[in-house]
């Protein structure tokens, strides 16, 4: 293996490797080796064309680009001299002879390399008279994308992105020299699963998203780690909170996962977190059909009630649930204690299924189909088939995801029902047919853990509190099981300890838990 | 059929010289505009398709070099040199004239759509400057007079 000295620093690197990509390999790149660069990125083809990252290695007279050039055994690299520094400057100067400068009304402003290395390299005045290129301003790129042609640096990652990535390679380089521009095919738009990554991997402000623009100004943005609850994938990004609101979703990277994308449904997915559809209280349905908002000790004293009769009618082995594939593992761990604690086996889970591609869309379209497998939730079809039998006379339905599976069908199985507790973040037809609703906390707004399609577990925090009164499923549950005087359900809901049992007890999640989990997951184990 | 079938077997020839397939794509693209006066967007799908590359390939290369065009323009296309050599010798003098004398200016066409005036980078006639393309012809040792002359004998 090549070693290499980065300004004084060694590194065994792999053979056949960019300085660029060694150095990322190494997990150094701009996270103590600073190389700025603008047209190389880790997941693409490399360009050379922004000649950013030109460094100094001893023993080759003129620098080089640091992202095409390919590491060599006991190569001396120096990346922060002035003459590197001098080179970078002039680069940044080129860049920025036609850039308009609008950074006041420029989206990208906070989150903009040009601003970050026009900050850290840029001379503070022009040496250029001549009036700036001039382009358009708002070109409609497709349905998710805005084009600024003016702050454009041509540094192509948005073409490649488009050919290497989805492969739909609907952007390119029209034109050339000074007229250059970015362009579609006349009258075929930029439309693929993934193209708001474009407006990602553009290092300036010329490719936005229309979801995002001028939405709220970047900075005053938190980004909180999380995972995308669109599908099965379990896609990390950085959810964008301000103001107990969750504006975007971005990309978080992580290579064994989604790498630095995600597609565009997982990515407008934010929006179901502070939708209008949310439930947004707990509410006991009165005889004469009104939902009656009530305290969630109301609520579980009346859930509770409910189930003591159909315990002393039918026993306690007719008491099922139906999970739901958007819990976290923990609050799948209690549903299965509740279940094991009243001795039924009355489990199962609805995953709605759809649209996947060989990239990152999977067929599930839930983020913890997986873990409802782990933790024993069969196909919701055999349990409902039960309750069709009269083996269930209790139903605790988490979500309503067996909506969409089931079809009108499932109104119809719970109407025959003795008792139906719903307990779900969103408004259904469920609601109808349910005795209690407990409003739940959905994914950004709790912890856990997820368990995605290849068995990896990746750890959830809240980033965002709900403005009502709603709580974990697995809370819920808990305290279910605790009115019901359960054994094993007593003292106060503690997630932590739930995650310990989880860890101790179900061979699948064996030294997992909340604490433990990296920010990028724990893979399957081969257990 | 977008592309006739003796300008298809004409690429065909030029691809065989070629390693590469795309290699013929200058050749082809000189052959079709011939035929078609410019590469449209169903004209460049054609060529991709040909080529066995993406429709805005074709569409790079056409809107990279002058010589093809990406929209219909005039008959004839005139193109005054205004590199150096030309432009010492009153090149973009030359272009203004042109431009008061057909009432339009570089880079338009004449209402007529007789002829689309534009400039050109070298062609290599340097020392015959100034000079212009009309088409497929070189004009060289312009003089203003001359040169109006030439565009009113277009037809």
């Amino acid at each position: 293996m090549p070693k290499i000295t980065v300004d004084g620093a060694s590194y065994e690197v792999a053979e056949g490797r960019t300085i660029l990509q060694a150095l990322d390999d190494q997990g150094v790149l701009m996270n103590g080796v600073d190389i700025p660069h603008y047209c190389w990125h880790p997941k693409l083809s490399i360009d050379g064309s922004c000649r950013l990252c030109q460094v100094e290695i001893e023993g080759i007279p003129k620098l080089q680009i640091a992202c095409n050039t390919p590491v060599r055994d006991g190569m001396v690299i120096h990346t922060r001299n002035e003459r590197v520094e001098k080179a970078r400057e002039g680069v940044m100067e080129l860049l920025l002879i036609n850039h308009p400068l609008d950074c006041p009304i420029c989206d990208k402003a906070g989150e903009c390399k040009l601003q970050d290395y026009a900050f850290e390299y840029g001379v503070p005045h022009a040496r250029t008279r001549e009036p700036r290129r001039a382009g358009k301003k708002r070109v409609d790129l497709g349905p998710t994308i805005v084009f600024d042609q003016e702050r454009c640096i041509l540094c192509r990652r948005c073409v490649r992105f488009c050919r290497e990535v989805p492969g739909t390679g609907e952007l390119s380089v029209f034109s050339r020299g000074d007229q250059s521009v970015i362009e579609t095919f006349p009258g075929e738009p930029l439309d693929n699963d993934y193209s708001m990554n474009v407006a990602d991997i553009c290092p300036v402000g010329a490719l936005t998203t229309k979801d995002f623009r001028f939405k709220i100004r970047v900075w005053f943005l938190e980004d909180v780690p999380g995972i995308c609850t669109g599908c099965a994938k379990g896609c990390n990004v950085h959810l964008g909170v301000a103001n107990n609101r969750v504006y975007r979703y971005v990309p978080r990277r992580n290579d064994a996962v989604n790498g630095t994308w995600i597609c565009d449904e997982g990515r407008l997915s934010y929006a179901r977190i502070g939708a209008d559809d949310r439930i947004a209280g707990h509410e006991v349905r009165q005889p004469d059909g009104r939902a009656l908002p009530v305290s969630i000790d109301v609520a579980l004293e009346e859930a509770a009630e409910r189930l003591r009769g159909v315990i002393d009618r039918k026993g306690a082995g007719a008491v099922g649930i139906l999970a739901s594939p958007h819990a976290t593992n923990e609050d799948l761990f209690v549903a299965r204690r509740l279940l094991e604690a009243l001795g039924s086996s009355q489990a199962g889970v609805a995953v709605r299924t759809g649209r996947s591609d060989a990239l990152l869309i999977q067929p599930e379209k839930a983020a913890n189909a997986e873990g409802c497998r782990r933790l024993g939730f069969g196909p919701a079809e055999a349990l409902l088939e039960r309750a069709r039998g009269g083996a269930v006379a209790a139903l605790l339905v988490l979500g309503h995801d067996a909506l969409a599976t089931q079809g009108p069908e499932l109104l119809e199985t719970l109407r025959g029902l003795d008792v139906v507790l719903l307990a779900d973040s969103h408004r259904s037809e469920l609601e109808r047919v349910a005795q209690v609703v407990f409003a739940t906390r959905v994914v950004a707004e709790k912890h856990g853990t997820l368990t995605n399609h290849a068995g990896r577990v990746q750890r959830v925090v809240p980033a965002v509190e709900p403005s009502f009164d709603a709580h974990a499923e697995g809370e819920i549950m808990w305290r279910l099981g605790r009115a019901l005087g359960l054994p094993g359900f007593d003292g106060a809901w503690d997630l932590q300890a739930v995650s310990k049992a989880l860890a101790e007890t179900v061979p699948a999640f064996a030294g997992i838990d909340l604490a433990s989990v990296p920010p990028d997951g724990v893979p399957r184990a081969d257990r | 059929m977008v592309i006739s079938d003796a300008v298809r077997s004409a690429i065909d020839a030029e691809i065989a010289k070629y390693p590469e397939k795309r290699g013929a794509l200058l050749a082809a693209l000189h052959l079709v505009q011939r035929e078609h006066g410019w590469i449209a967007p169903e004209t460049a799908k054609a060529i991709a398709e040909i080529f066995e590359i993406r429709a805005i390939e074709v569409m790079e290369v056409v809107t990279f070099y002058n010589m093809f065009l990406d929209r219909p323009q005039g008959r004839h296309q005139v193109r005054v040199c205004t590199n150096l050599p030309c432009s010492l010798r009153g090149a973009r003098e030359l272009v203004h004239t042109l431009e008061q004398h057909l009432g339009v200016e570089a880079g338009e066409t004449t209402p007529d759509g007789r002829i689309h005036l534009g400039h050109e980078e070298c062609l290599g006639a340097c020392a015959w400057a100034p000079m212009m393309r009309i088409d497929d012809t070189y004009y060289e040792n312009l003089d203003a007079e001359q040169a109006k002359k030439i565009l009113d004998s277009l037809k």
